[in-house]
């Protein structure tokens, strides 16, 4: 439902997209996924026929989203990164407002808000002015403004990013739930932890897709293998590590745990031994996106 | 509810909610009316008048008591010498001295003819050289013991040449131009600034609705604005409304047009609010100067003069002013109306393209 073909856009001498293509099926949740500045934003901004591609096309129900703009904004619902809605004027009042703008007739926009209050529990908030909600709830109302005229195709831009984790982990069921009625959806965050939670992934990085496929391809592409090491020596296990380090050996650290990359059997035993003795408890893993991504971005910088 | 109305409906709401911008767009603009009416008050009067009798006959005194006993000037110090009369009109002890020369009833009665001087400070040329014009029609009345003047002359429309009447009119188009083109220059940078224009912008609403949506409600604005003054103006001033409010209307809405226009173009072109409200300022100074409110085109040089013809302000002053003192109707007015209506309906154009531009 939405399809990029070799799209490049530069903003005078600076490549924002160089050479990006997807596509994104109904019923997908398509992640794009990368740092500030890989050109996230830029490209949802084609697809929602704010700005024009220098080349190649970008389609949404196979209408082209430069010139056919104005037929497909009826279809397409776009929740950009920062929160724009009016925080002077009620929950129920940026909803109307958006509900009007996209001409939904009075009885659908009954239903329609009677139906998104309800799945983000904002009822009880209706008459609470915007820039009084929580940044979880201002997502959610965003969301809802978005959705309010049951579009087939979402771009969300970083919906995520400033919000609690709880409220996340709700938002992320939300775009679930959409996914199973058959929206497709192309959401971009920042955060790698969210990959896992997309059907399909691309890594984006200066502009270009440096890896693309379901988190679990992404994943395997991975050539190196991982010991996971936790527990409370956690910190002393780094320090050692980072003393005496084994040779083809990476160590890097996510949160509680530390991640150990290495090739052979030989420098997996040499860890073990180095951190015998200390209060973490050593396993295999399989690598994760994060590693992935990090090794990935590592090789294309 | 349609797009349009929604939009309209929404800066109601937001405007509503806004209760520091409501006092200002409502009630600063009496105040404004209020204060700026009495202060820009050049009618004559309180002029300080010196002179200096080197004559001393009866004549000459009659001619310093004639001067005083007028309602624009009043007694300044007594000068002694030419010395002092120059000193004084320097350092601003008098502004205006007079010199009656010895010989002068002599003069008068043997009908040879005489020379009285009169010094002016001519530091503000306009009240100097009137000032300098009813001392001189005072003093011939007194010298000749007749009226000096040739022709009989009759004010109209104004006849007692207050200059509230004329000001007061001004006063109420400054203000329109200010509020209309302020309010409309914040309108679209404000939403550039909440991000939330980028949220309409997905929307299927249409460049032309959303610049109308934008503008207006500030129309509705402006017009409220305008009849509180005009009705303010009548009640406490006293300015007539000679002619038919008809006429006034259809001059403030085209006149409005082209306000709200510029304002939204400024709106556009701007990234941030200061940046919109410098614009409409470099604006609005412009329009204010050229339009003849407080200096006479006539006065001005003829690249100026050609200026003033970009200046809807003039036209929208020419019709207020016409409208309230003269009674003028459409047919004394299609020029400005016209011209005016046409700079309309071409800043109103430039506005929609210039979002349209600016969006796609």
């Amino acid at each position: 439902m939405i399809r990029i073909d070799d799209l490049h856009k530069s903003y005078g001498a600076t490549a924002a997209v160089r050479g990006l293509s997807l596509a994104v099926g109904p019923g997908r949740i398509c992640g794009l996924i990368g740092p500030d500045g890989a050109g996230k934003t830029t490209t949802m901004r084609i697809v929602c026929g704010l700005l024009a591609p220098d080349r190649g096309t970008a389609t949404v129900l196979g209408r082209d989203c430069t010139r056919e703009a104005r037929a497909i904004k009826s279809r397409l619902g776009y929740m950009p990164q920062r929160f724009s809605l009016y925080p002077d004027l009620t929950v129920a009042e940026n909803l109307r407002f958006f509900a009007d703008l996209f001409a939904v007739g009075r009885q659908e926009r009954a239903r329609r808000e009677a139906e998104l209050m309800e799945f983000s529990k904002l009822g009880p908030f209706r008459e609470r002015r915007a820039g009084r909600l929580s940044g979880g709830m201002k997502q959610k109302l965003a969301l809802s403004c978005t959705l309010i005229h049951t579009p087939e195709v979402l771009v969300l831009d970083e919906p995520t990013t400033g919000v609690d984790p709880v409220s996340r982990r709700e938002f992320w069921r939300i775009l679930r739930d959409l996914a199973n009625r058959g929206l497709a959806l192309l959401v971009s965050t920042p955060y790698l932890d969210e990959a896992d939670l997309c059907d399909d992934i691309v890594l984006m990085h200066g502009g270009r897709a440096i890896a693309r496929g379901t988190p679990a391809e992404v994943a395997a592409g991975f050539p190196r293998r991982l010991l996971e090491v936790r527990g409370p020596g956690l910190s002393a296990a780094i320090a050692l590590l980072r003393e005496t380090p084994v040779a083809g050996t990476d160590a890097r650290r996510y949160g509680d745990r530390l991640h150990v990359v290495y090739t052979d059997q030989d420098q997996a035993a040499a860890v073990r031994a180095r951190l015998a003795g200390l209060a973490v408890e050593v396993s295999p893993v399989g690598p994760g996106i994060e590693d992935a991504f990090v090794a990935l971005l590592e090789g294309a910088s | 509810m349609g797009p349009l109305a929604s939009l309209m409906r929404k800066e109601f709401l937001q405007l509503r909610r806004d209760h520091a911008m409501l006092r200002l767009v409502l009630v600063l603009p009496i105040v404004q009316l209020l204060v700026l009416s009495y202060a820009l008050d050049n009618d004559l009067r309180n002029v300080r008048v010196s002179v200096l009798d080197e004559d001393r006959t009866p004549l000459s005194r009659g001619i310093a008591d004639a001067l005083w006993e007028s309602d624009v000037f009043v007694p300044g110090p007594p000068l002694a010498s030419g010395d002092d009369l120059a000193r004084s009109l320097k350092v601003g002890r008098c502004d205006l001295a007079v010199r009656i020369p010895a010989g002068l009833a002599r003069d008068v009665a043997g009908n040879r003819s005489a020379a009285i001087g009169v010094h002016v400070d001519g530091t503000n040329s306009s009240t100097g050289g009137r000032a300098a014009g009813y001392a001189e029609a005072a003093i011939a009345r007194a010298a000749t013991g007749r009226d000096g003047r040739v022709g009989a002359v009759r004010f109209f429309y104004n006849p007692e040449l207050e200059s509230r009447l004329y000001m007061v009119p001004g006063i109420i188009v400054m203000i329109a131009t200010i509020v209309s083109a302020m309010l409309t220059g914040m309108a679209i940078v404000r939403e550039k600034e909440l991000g939330t224009l980028e949220q309409v912008l997905v929307t299927p609403l249409g460049s032309l609705q959303y610049v109308a949506g934008k503008s207006a409600p500030y129309a509705l604005i402006a017009l409220v604005d305008l009849a509180l003054a005009t009705g303010f103006a009548a009640v406490w001033f006293h300015v007539p409304l000679a002619g038919s409010p008809l006429v006034l209307l259809a001059g403030v809405l085209a006149y409005l047009a082209v306000t709200l226009s510029l304002g939204l173009i400024a709106s556009v072109v701007s990234d941030t609010q200061q940046q919109a409200m410098f614009t409409v300022w470099f604006f609005l100074v412009f329009a204010i100067m050229l339009s003849g409110f407080f200096f006479p085109i006539e006065n001005m040089p003829p690249w100026a003069r050609v200026l003033t013809w970009l200046d809807p302000m003039r036209f929208f002053l020419a019709i207020v002013r016409g409208v309230l003192l003269r009674g003028a109707g459409f047919g004394d007015l299609a020029r400005d109306l016209l011209v005016l209506a046409g700079m309309g309906a071409a800043s109103f154009t430039g506005a929609v393209l210039a979002f349209r531009r600016a969006t796609s």
